[in-house]
Parts: structure tokens; sequence; C-alpha cells
């Protein structure tokens, strides 16, 4: 059951390379935080109530409810409906995708680690490297969070494939940090769009001599 | 103890924020900086012990908490005296104070944190807070050096989480990771020496953003452009500090396995491209703010090549990082004294400095001589602590190219300083006669004195806390 849960979140990825407007890489992002979810819920072998709340806030309620919906806000106050002009065509990102899951799978199996899950690996490898690959070929700061949210889900997989089991409230902590650097940088996209009327990134290169 | 401070803390801030009267808000900010000076002696009666499960007050810890605790007074002091002068809402002062109690409280935590997980928290709600006051000024050149600051660190921070998983891998036990420093020392040698490798560099790209070390400096010279002076002092001082203190820490577990030497290039590799770097871009400089910042590049490299030779360059990284946090801060002070008269810090509007304010202006030359490393200079002694070292350690085609590079840096430097002091400019500069502030330049020679006595005639507590600190190495 994992492993169909771990193909349909790169699946997602391939998705995300696939589309041009803003509104499906939030529907995507809440797919992605649901299917988290899945991965956890059926890799546990014990349920303890406590770790199985944490998980559920952590993936359902923060990544898959309350960040897209405050991304949406930030959409629609900054009226965003498609990507302008992506610098690279769609075949070649697809192309991207496919190659970075190629990779992922060939170093995983390379690693071999006992002390490592090679089947989070994957996905977690992918995740990561497209993630960089998003931010670098769009253009506009929006996006960049997006792109920044799939890094974190990537490292969320890769906190399981390491079998990295922090206590409670250094994990707690983390997710609170990560979640208030989503909402200020939300805030900022809010105040860029106001104050240049776009949020482009090429606006922002007023900082040099 | 450390949470109830913490506790205090974040009860100060929100109480600066929300009372509506200016002196209450003066009255709890002083409050917070009697908890700050209370704590420090806290912390010297409780040295070396473990503190709410997480925390330990070690010897690195206490020293640059100490430098924190004198620079926090000093830049609440100078912000008062800019808000005294600029014309700011009431609401923007709260803001600016509220951000600045957090931004000083995580980056005691972060001084402080025993487990590598708490150390990274802390590390990015530094980030957080420091955004905020990045933004301050709202002018669009402040939103892009927020943007720009908070994107990249929250990216760099996020790949130097995956360097600490990668370091938890072998650090389970009981079914729970266990990430506390004396937990990786101790298993440090049963590490896989590839996930070790992958570890300490996503680490050190992670925070390099934070130590203004290659590759990631260039958000913190953006920020420095457009942050008030005392904001400047504390990014490039404390904020600075806590990315020291998150590399060294990672250092610490590297150095008790055979990729020891590796970690050494990698850190003398990077060393020596911040001060490449630095020197190429102070040739051509032309703002007093990004000369600062960039000088902060050079010393961060310094630092880095300090812990890249080992042995002696250990002891001197250290004191380096004291000096330079004390020097750079006195220096930034400074920069903030010459807006006042010139209302610009780019270097074009400015000349003749020295007959404007005699007692400025030769603060501005003692601390120049002091960040050169000239003697009398206390830095002096570090750097040639870390030249001895590179000769030791038969690195002479490094310390030759180190010398050609701090030449060219120290030539930069002097141009422009000597051009602020006592140079002519072509063009009319109008300057509006302003109220003499000599009192204003009582903390810089302050700082500037310290500096000199601790560099060369270092009272024993502080060799003793340096050597405590780097004991953990050997």
């Amino acid at each position: 059951m994992t492993y169909l849960f771990i193909i349909l979140y790169s699946i997602t990825l391939i998705y995300f390379a696939l589309s041009e407007r803003v509104k499906k890489y939030i529907w995507l992002l809440v797919i992605q935080g649901i299917l988290l979810f899945g991965i956890v819920f059926f890799s546990l072998s014990k349920i303890e109530i406590l770790d199985f709340i944490f998980i559920l806030t952590e993936t359902v309620l923060v990544k898959s409810i309350l960040v897209p919906w405050f991304l949406n806000k930030i959409r629609k106050h900054n009226h965003l409906k498609r990507e302008h002009e992506p610098s690279v065509p769609v075949f070649y990102s697809i192309i991207v995708v496919v190659i970075s899951l190629i990779l992922s799978f060939a170093i995983s199996s390379q690693l071999n680690d006992d002390q490592i899950y090679t089947k989070y690996f994957t996905a977690a490898f992918a995740s990561v490297l497209f993630g960089f690959y998003f931010i670098i070929v769009h253009k506009n700061i929006f996006s960049h969070v997006v792109g920044y949210l799939i890094i974190e889900n990537g490292i969320f997989l890769f906190s399981l494939a390491v079998g990295s089991v922090m206590p409670l409230m250094v994990n707690l902590a983390i997710l609170l940090d990560v979640l208030m650097g989503v909402l200020v940088l939300g805030i900022f996209i809010n105040h860029i769009g106001n104050t240049f009327n776009s949020i482009e990134i090429d606006n922002l290169s007023n900082l040099k001599e | 103890m450390l949470v109830l401070f913490f506790i205090i803390s974040i009860i100060l801030s929100l109480s600066v924020y929300f009372v509506n009267n200016k002196i209450l808000k003066r009255l709890f900010f002083f409050l917070y900086l009697c908890l700050l000076t209370g704590f420090n002696f806290y912390i010297f009666a409780h040295k070396n012990q473990i503190d709410s499960k997480y925390f330990k007050f070690d010897s690195l810890g206490i020293l640059l908490y100490s430098v924190l605790n004198l620079l926090a007074i000093i830049a609440f002091y100078h912000s008062y005296l800019y808000f005294k002068r600029q014309k700011y809402t009431i609401k923007q002062e709260a803001g600016y104070y509220a951000a600045l109690i957090m931004l000083l409280t995580a980056m005691v935590s972060a001084y402080f944190s025993q487990n590598i997980a708490v150390l990274w928290i802390s590390v990015e709600t530094t980030t957080l807070f420091a955004a905020i006051l990045i933004f301050f000024e709202k002018t669009k050149e402040a939103l892009e050096a927020a943007w720009k600051y908070l994107f990249i660190s929250s990216v760099g921070i996020a790949l130097a989480f995956i360097g600490i998983l990668f370091l938890s891998i072998t650090a389970s036990s009981n079914g729970m990771t266990d990430l506390s420093l004396s937990h990786l020392i101790k298993t440090a040698h049963v590490m896989n020496p590839i996930w070790l490798k992958m570890a300490f560099l996503l680490v050190l790209i992670g925070f390099s953003v934070k130590m203004e070390l290659f590759p990631l400096y260039t958000v913190s010279i953006g920020a420095h452009t457009v942050v008030l002076p005392p904001v400047n002092v504390l990014l490039s001082t404390a904020l600075m500090n806590v990315g020291f203190v998150s590399i060294f820490r990672i250092y610490t577990i590297i150095a008790h396995t055979n990729i020891l030497p590796w970690a050494k290039h990698v850190l003398l590799f990077v060393g020596l491209i911040s001060i490449f770097l630095s020197a190429i871009q102070l040739l051509k400089i032309k703002h007093y703010k990004r000369m600062l910042a960039y000088s902060s590049l050079e010393h961060a490299g310094i630092m880095a090549i300090g812990l890249g030779i080992g042995g002696i360059g250990y002891y001197a990284a250290i004191l380096h990082l004291v000096l330079h946090s004390l020097i750079k801060a006195g220096l930034f002070f400074q920069i903030g004294q010459i807006y006042h008269y010139y209302k610009s810090y780019w270097i074009k509007d400015t000349s003749d400095y020295f007959n404007l304010n005699p007692i400025g202006g030769l603060a501005l030359i003692v601390g120049f001589i002091s960040i050169l490393a000239i003697p009398p200079s206390g830095m002096f002694i570090s750097e040639f602590l870390i030249f001895k070292g590179l000769f030791i350690t038969h690195y002479y085609y490094i310390a030759v190219f180190l010398l050609i590079m701090l030449t060219l840096i120290i030539y930069s430097l002097s141009n422009n300083m000597l051009f602020l002091l006592y140079g002519q400019s072509s063009k009319k500069i109008k300057i509006k006669p302003v109220k003499s502030v000599y009192y204003e330049n009582v903390s810089s020679y302050i700082l500037f004195g310290l500096a000199l006595y601790l560099g060369l005639n270092p009272p024993p507590i502080f060799i003793d806390l340096i050597k405590a600190a780097i004991a953990n190495l050997n």
C-alpha cells in the first residue's frame, strides 16, 4: 500500500511540471499532503494516539488544508491565473522530472544501506531536486514558495527514509517554524504585489551598486 | 531556567508591541535588558550545567552570550537615539522593539542548544525576526532585501535540515532519534563517512547564510544595505556568531571521525573563496554599509580558515570571532553617525568628516586600524596566530595568497576611509548643521577599547573560556 502512495506522489511531481495554472499548483499541494498522510499511516507498525494526532495535524491539517487555503488567499489577492511565459517549455520540464526520478531510483538502488529505507528515499530525493528545478525555472515569487513547499514535502519523506523519530516537542516546534515561515513569505508576496503591481522576480533587482 | 527566560522574553516582547504608552514601552525593553544582564550572571554561576533538557551553558555559549549582552545594551541605546531623531509612529517603534527582543532571544537559544534539531529551530526563528527587521523601513529596497533574505535563508536552512537528517541516520537509540551533541560525539566514530560528509556540506551551505560566508553570503549583504544601524550591528555580529556556532557544533562531531582532514580542506576552500570574493568586491565598493558587510565576509573567511588549520587555528578563530564582533559593532555605530551628518550611505556623498566631527572621526580611525588588524589592534593577534598556524601546517601557498588578498582589502578600505575623513569632494555637499552628538561616540570607544584589551592582554577567565570551548576538538 505504501508503494502505491509513493508512486502517486511521484506522479504529482510530473503534474507539477505539466501544469501552468496557479490554481492547479495549490490543488497538487493538497493532494501531496493527503498522500504523505497515506504514506505515513500505512507504514506505521503500531499506532500511538499522540503520534497519530501529530501526523494528522502535520500532513492533513497543515500541508493540505491550512497552507493551501492561505496560498489561495494570496492568489486571489494578487489576481494570479497562470504563469506568464514560463522560461522553459513544459516539454523540457517533463523530461527533467523524469530524469530526476530515474536518477533518484539509480542512487537509491546504489546506496543499498541498511540504515535507510530506500523506498522513501527515492521519492524524497526526486522531490527535493524537482523543487529546486521548479524555483529556478519560474519567474514569479508565488511559484517560488510552491517550489519551497515541494522541497519541504521532500524533506518530510527524507525524515521517514532515515527513520528519524524526534521527541514530540521538537517536531511541533519544527512544524510551527516552517508554518510561520510560509505565512511570513505569503505576507511578503502580498506586500510585493501591492508595491510593484506584479510579483515577477524581475522587479526585485534594485539592490545593486 | 532557560525556558523561564524564553517565556519572560516573549511576554515582554508582546507587551512592548501591544502597550500603547511610550514610557511603558521603554520600561519594558529596559526590563528585557535587565533580564539579559541578570541571566548573564546566572549562566556564569551555572557553567557546564544542562538546562531544560536541550540546552547547556557551555563555554562557547557563555562567551558569545556575554558579547550579545553587551551589544544588545548598546544597540538598544542607539535605537532609542535613532527613534528620537527620526519621525516614526509609536506603532512602528513598537514593532521594531518587539522583533528585536525576539531576535535576541532566538539567538540566545541557538548559542546554548545542545541538540542539533533545537539548534536548527532557533536558527530558523532568527530568520523570521531578522526578516521583519529588514523590512522595517518599508521601502522598495527593503522589501526586496527582506524577501531575498527570508526566501534564500529558508531554502538554505531547509538544506541544512536534510544534512541534520543524514546526521541522524546512526543516532537512533530505543526507537528515538537522539540528536544531542554528546550522543553524536560519542557515536561519531561508527558513522558512515559518506553520510557524514554529505551532512557537513549541506549544513555548511545552509548555515553560511547566517555566518555571511561563501556560498550564500549575498542575501545578508543586501540585507545590510537597508536596515537601521543598530540592526546592522546585530546581524553582522551576534547573528554571524549564531552561524559560527551552528557550523562549529557539527564540526565538533566531525572532529571525532577520520574525515576530519577532508572537512578541514572544505573549510579552507570556503574561507579562501570568501576572502577572494570580498577583496574583489571591496575594490569597487561605493556604499559604506556594503563595505562593512563585505568586510564581514572577509573575517568570516578568516575564521573558516582558522578552523581549517586546526590546532592553534581553533583558538585564533574563536578569538577572532569575539574581537570582530566588538570592532564591527563599533564601526556600524559610527556609520550610523555619518548618516546623521550626510543623510546618505553612499561614498560619493561624503567627505571631510574629520572637520565636522573630530571625536567621531578619531573613533573611525581607531576602528579602521582595528578592523584591518594593524598593530596594536587586538585582531592582529588572532590573524598572526592564524598565519603562524598556516606556516606550521606547511600551507605556504595559502599564506601567501591570503597575504595578497589582505593587502588588497587594506588598500581599498583605507582608500575609502581616508576619503571620508580628509577628502575634498569635487561637488558641493550640503550639510545641514546637526546638534553635537559627542556622547554617542562613547559606545564605540568602549567597544574598541575592550577589543584592544582582550586582544593584547586577555584576562585569564577569557582564555579559559576559549580553551574550554575548543577542548572538545582535540
